[in-house]
């Protein structure tokens, strides 16, 4: 190996579980600190030595807007490491290890702490603008008529909002309402169309049934939850012990579903487009709170500590395209990592590819293996090749285990890692698409 | 002139007068530095300058008061009047100065400085965290006596002062200024900028006298109308008899010297009634037997737990506890408390939550009062997580291990985790019954096995049992010991042996206790005794009840097989064994009743009957029910302490009783208290005892050697 070859020595996370759920109440920074604390303390690494954390996260929560400081400082970083947060929508946590890598990898440093943490949960509802600019006239008033004109028309537009909330959807903006962060993060703003939109979008294009997807779904559950049976997640998963009373622990993922069946799944409503659309909430992944951490570091420095590393990082990429069609963003990332990384796709033992919706991953793999798609969309000279079933996402994807956005990222690095060990192969590339039509795509390599 | 602990600094118009006593760390009022402060401030009555500032030229201290040594050699009334009238007079030459004194305070100002600058006619204070202003002259069994009961309640009223004099405070800069204490709060970094600007101002306005006197708002005045003065001293009174029990005369001189002295006109007979009453209680053995413990604590924060001074401490930065539960939670507790990374390991998640949730609590408490930051509270839970494995034992500096008190056991544990630790992890355990040197068997490196006895509740017992045993090494010890101390505790290396030392010394009297129910007296009569008239925090049947019954009478049994015949134990143990859920406070019931939330109903009165005895009936003699317990204690102290050497002095044995079990200490601990008696009338007590009551009361041998010697415990 050479000294300067990025490796990774450990990864852990939080359970991941359904937002609202069990860790509805706990802030973002306490589920980082949560798989941080016990990454450093399971692994020993000597703190006054990592040069850096970078943690991603999409939600920035306005009390600790760089939360990767917060996460680092609570969990017992020494003061004097530097920590950034990083942002690239579903990527964050992909971006932290990449950004981690290229650090290590030009010599820079030698010891990174990347990961990612997202509670959905505690996605904040805003003030509408015009609400917003009632409030500061209230606040910059000084006599007494500019106040009672200003808590006046406050009070007004309170009540408004409160008609409008109770006579409107939850999903509709009005004039008074105020404004759903969750809903607009997950909403393209180039293209004004939502996530589950682009899904949609793909779907109709790739002619991809309802009934295709919900196998599809059924399939990533069963796998999901026959290896959580078979204790696949536990050497990733570090249990949360719920706060302030620590009466109850949350070991595992919430989402995977055993007895999940196909007449269940086709019982659901499309929720984007009701009379011709196919995405349901059964073939998205859930909404989702958890954190995921990896220790990186140079070859070198792993030898000199006296650790073992686990997985070498290859390459990687991003690459951008249609914010309609954000869901084939590992088409278009995937072919540049493995170009980088000196491999193919056919090199791979596993791949994870996100499953942000069950239609997405379907089209990823057609066009990935259609010529017409990667000549005319990608410029190659043939198809991109083949995404075998029996190599695609093994333990389960995100529309089991769930999708905390900001921490994503580093869970399908970490998973890959594990799975490439367990199944004793040697290549592996996650990859994931990104709201706003981005692709992100990671080369691991299992060196034992 | 120059001055050897002065310097007398020129800045035109006023002076700074530099506070630096040489050959010490801290500026204290001893009888040169005080002879010399007069000159210093005699000279200002003549001579160019028109004000004067005290500073002090030491690091995050400004006064620490009188010297304490020259206090605990003051012998006779007459001695102790001089002493006093001599600081009473020169700080009221400060007051009738004919310049203005400015008290410049940056650090801690206490006691005799405290009174200083109250003598002065402004004081200013620096924002740090190290400035501190009070009067802990009570905590040493004495009064202020430098002006402090006189001066205060004027400058403050006298609500806030008797909240500083009574239970010996220190209130922080900010509180200071608040209250009225001090003039101006300047932030630390532009301190002595701002203190020659503000002298300079002095100056230019004239460099007036003034005499700052409390004027409280109209709130303030109905407080000290005359119904509701009488109120405050009456409620004071309660308060203090209800915290000392009596015990400490010191706060009820205190309030009595405010009391009479607060707005009298006449400085001269004020401050004659507050030297008699420090005379008063200067001269108690409360007093010299407090200012004792405070010179054994201080000599503790000197040593290092061994006699060689080439082996150095190495440093405590991460640990793991085994088992989680009150012990060894409370252990993670206080560590992750003082920024220690520690792990906990249990065998279940509900273990490792039982512990989560103690150290919490702890924390949430401290938050609640505002003594911690939501913040700095969710950095100490950062360095506290939980395993059910080895993982994450490789690097680690200690393991402490607190895991259920079976030999077998913990030596199989110990093995196992030699195998996952580093080679120079020291492992340490908190057994309070078995045998370190046992123990360290199953360690085949047992230099690095140590014994390390916490007392329960961990985060509010002061001291921690270091237990060396035979192959200990002297890095080890060391190493625990400044970690003992880093914890904020105070600890004493013992010899390993049967309950070490405080249990050993212990145990005697919870077992003679159950002979004294036996023999039909009322338990909580008893206890009463032991607290009210002894001193002692909790009776001997209270105690039992939070250790647990099963526990003590565990360690009994254990005591009988190594010591023999000697050790006598009350067939009321077989009955309890029989009894089974009669285990104390965690089952709800001892020798006393116990609700839901902990709280103690009052004694079981089915107690007697369960253990097959009849209602108590026999009227105690006070004398004797406290003797059989506290003899029996002294009589096993001398084995402890003189044959089988288990700790090296007497001074190290009085501190372990008084931290350890909260031995009364304004007795001095339990050798003080013995020689206090003498130790010939102790022998002929026991003696008669013996007959009475059987043989478990035969003298020790080193105790008769002693009295044949005309020796005592300290002499």
């Amino acid at each position: 190996m050479n000294p300067r070859d990025v490796v990774i020595v450990a990864g852990l996370r939080t359970p991941f579980v359904k937002a609202g759920g069990e860790l509805a109440q706990v802030h973002p920074v306490d589920l980082g600190v949560a798989a941080l604390k016990e990454l450093l303390q399971s692994t020993g690494v000597p703190l006054d030595q990592i040069d850096e954390v970078i943690i991603g996260n999409t939600g920035s929560p306005s009390d600790a807007v760089n939360i990767s400081r917060v996460v680092a400082f609570n969990a017992g970083i020494p003061q004097k490491t530097s920590a950034y947060t990083v942002h690239r929508n579903c990527a964050s946590a992909l971006e932290s290890i990449t950004s981690g890598y290229e650090k290590i990898k030009s010599g820079t440093m030698d010891i990174v702490v990347a990961g990612g943490t997202e509670s959905m949960s505690q996605m904040p509802i805003m003030w509408n603008k015009e609400h917003m600019l009632r409030f500061n006239k209230l606040a910059s008033a000084r006599s007494t008529g500019a106040k009672l004109s200003a808590l006046s028309s406050l009070l007004v537009a309170n009540f408004k909002q409160v008609k409008e909330i109770a006579t409107t959807s939850p999903m509709k903006t009005t004039k008074f309402k105020p404004r759903i962060s969750l809903i607009e993060g997950l909403t393209d703003p180039m293209s004004n169309i939502n996530m589950g939109e682009t899904a949609e979008i793909l779907a109709k294009e790739f002619g991809i049934s309802r009934e295709v997807q919900d196998k599809f779904v059924l399939r990533s559950h069963q796998r999901a939850a026959q290896s959580q049976e078979n204790g696949v997640f536990k050497q990733e998963i570090t249990p949360i012990y719920l706060a302030p009373k620590f009466n109850k622990v949350v070991e595992q993922d919430v989402g995977p579903r055993k007895s999940q069946s196909l007449e269940a799944l086709g019982k659901l409503k499309p929720i984007f487009d009701r009379k011709y659309g196919s995405i349901t909430a059964g073939n998205a992944c859930p909404i989702t709170d958890g954190a995921a951490m990896v220790l990186l570091m140079s070859a070198e420095k792993a030898k000199e500590l006296g650790y073992t590393p686990l997985a070498k990082i290859r390459g990687y990429a991003f690459a951008g395209l249609e914010p309609e069609r954000m869901g084939l963003g590992p088409v278009y990332a995937s072919p540049i990592a493995l170009k980088r990384a000196g491999l193919t796709l056919k090199d791979m033992g596993r791949i994870e590819l996100n499953e942000a919706f069950a239609a997405q991953v379907i089209a990823c793999q057609k066009a990935s293996a259609s010529k017409e798609f990667c000549t005319t969309r990608l410029g190659m000279s043939d198809a991109f090749g083949e995404i075998p079933d029996d190599i695609l996402n093994i333990n389960g994807g995100a529309i089991a285990l769930g999708h905390p956005v900001g921490a994503t990222g580093t869970r399908l690095v970490i998973t890959l890692m594990n799975e490439l060990r367990r199944s004793q192969k040697q290549f592996g590339l996650a990859t994931l698409c990104i709201g706003g039509g981005q692709g992100g795509a990671i080369v691991l390599e299992n060196i034992n | 002139m120059s001055y050897k602990h002065f310097r007398i600094v020129d800045k035109g118009d006023f002076a700074l007068i530099e506070f630096d006593v040489q050959g010490e760390n801290a500026n204290v009022f001893s009888t040169p530095v005080m002879t010399e402060f007069k000159q210093v401030i005699e000279s200002f009555n003549s001579g160019k300058f028109k004000a004067a500032a005290i500073v002090s030229k030491k690091k995050n201290i400004f006064i620490a008061g009188a010297d304490i040594n020259e206090i605990k050699d003051l012998k006779t009334k007459e001695e102790i009047l001089t002493a006093t009238q001599a600081g009473q007079d020169i700080f009221n030459l400060i007051e009738d100065s004919k310049v203005p004194f400015v008290a410049a305070i940056h650090g801690a100002c206490v006691g005799g400085g405290c009174e200083m600058a109250i003598a002065c006619d402004w004081r200013i204070a620096s924002d740090a965290k190290a400035t501190k202003i009070g009067l802990p002259e009570i905590q040493l069994g004495i009064i202020p006596g430098f002006g402090g009961c006189v001066r205060l309640p004027r400058l403050i009223g006298l609500i806030q002062s008797l909240q500083i004099i009574l239970p010996g405070a220190s209130v922080p800069a900010l509180k200071a200024y608040k209250i009225g204490l001090i003039d101006e709060l300047i932030p630390e970094a532009l301190f002595f900028d701002r203190l020659e600007s503000f002298m300079a101002n002095l100056v230019k306005m004239g460099a007036k006298k003034r005499r700052k006197v409390f004027s409280p708002g109209f709130g303030g005045k109905l407080m000290e109308s005359p119904i509701l003065k009488w109120k405050i001293f009456s409620e004071s009174t309660k308060t203090v008899m209800a915290q000392s029990k009596g015990h400490y005369p010191a706060p009820l001189k205190a309030l009595t010297v405010v009391k009479n002295t607060y707005g009298m006109a006449n400085r001269a007979k004020a401050l004659k009634m507050e030297r008699e009453g420090f005379c008063e209680v200067a001269v108690t053995s409360v007093s010299k037997n407090l200012i004792q413990l405070y010179f054994w604590m201080e000599n503790i924060k000197k040593r290092t737990g061994i006699s060689s001074k080439d082996v150095k401490a190495k440093p405590i930065k991460t640990m793991a506890v085994l088992g989680a539960g009150t012990m060894g939670g409370g252990i993670a507790q206080l560590a992750a408390d003082k920024g220690v990374r520690v792990r906990m390991k249990d065998i279940n998640n509900a273990s490792l939550m039982r512990g989560f949730e103690a150290a919490a609590d702890i924390w949430n408490k401290a938050v609640k009062r505002k003594k911690l930051s939501p913040q700095d509270f969710q950095k100490k839970m950062g360095l506290l997580t939980g395993t059910l494995d080895f993982s994450g034992f490789k690097n680690l500096d200690l393991v402490v291990e607190a895991i259920v008190e079976d030999m077998n056991i913990k030596k199989k544990v110990i093995a196992e985790t030699v195998k996952v630790t580093g080679d120079n992890t020291i492992i340490a355990t908190n057994t309070s019954s078995l045998s370190v040197a046992q123990m360290s068997e199953s360690h085949p490196k047992p230099e690095n096995f140590v014994g390390l006895h916490y007392f329960n509740p961990v985060h509010k017992m002061p001291l921690i049992e270091v237990i060396r045993g035979p192959k200990t090494s002297d890095e080890t010890v060391t190493t625990v010991f400044e970690f003992a101390k880093k914890m904020g505790k105070t600890p004493v290396v013992v010899k390993d042996g049967p309950g070490f030392l405080v249990n050993r010394l212990l145990l005697p009297l919870l077992s003679e206790a159950l002979f004294i129910l036996q023999d039909g007296y009322d338990i909580e009569a008893v206890d009463k005794k032991y607290t009210h008239v002894f001193g002692n925090p909790m009776g001997p049947f209270r105690l039992m009840d939070e250790v647990g019954i099963d526990v003590c009478i565990k360690v009994l049994k254990i005591f009988k097989a190594s010591f023999g015949d000697r050790m006598e134990v009350s067939p009321l143990t077989e009955k309890f064994i029989e009894l089974k859920d009669r285990l104390g406070r965690k089952t709800k019931k001892g020798f006393y009743l116990y609700d839901d939330s902990g709280q103690s109903r009052g004694v079981d009165q089915e107690v007697y009957k369960a253990l097959g005895l009849s209602s108590p009936s026999k009227v105690i003699d006070t004398q004797e029910v406290i003797d059989r317990g506290i003899l029996a204690m002294v009589n096993e102290a001398a084995l402890a302490l003189f044959e089988d050497q288990i700790v090296q002095s007497a001074e190290e044995l009085d501190l372990a009783m008084i931290f350890g079990t909260g031995f009364p200490p304004f007795r001095g601990g339990l050798l003080k208290y013995a020689d206090s008696q003498g130790l010939k009338s102790i022998v002929e007590r026991l003696e008669s005892f013996e007959i009475k009551f059987g043989k478990r009361f035969k003298p020790t041998k080193p105790l008769v050697d002693l009295v044949n010697k005309g020796k005592s415990f300290y002499n």
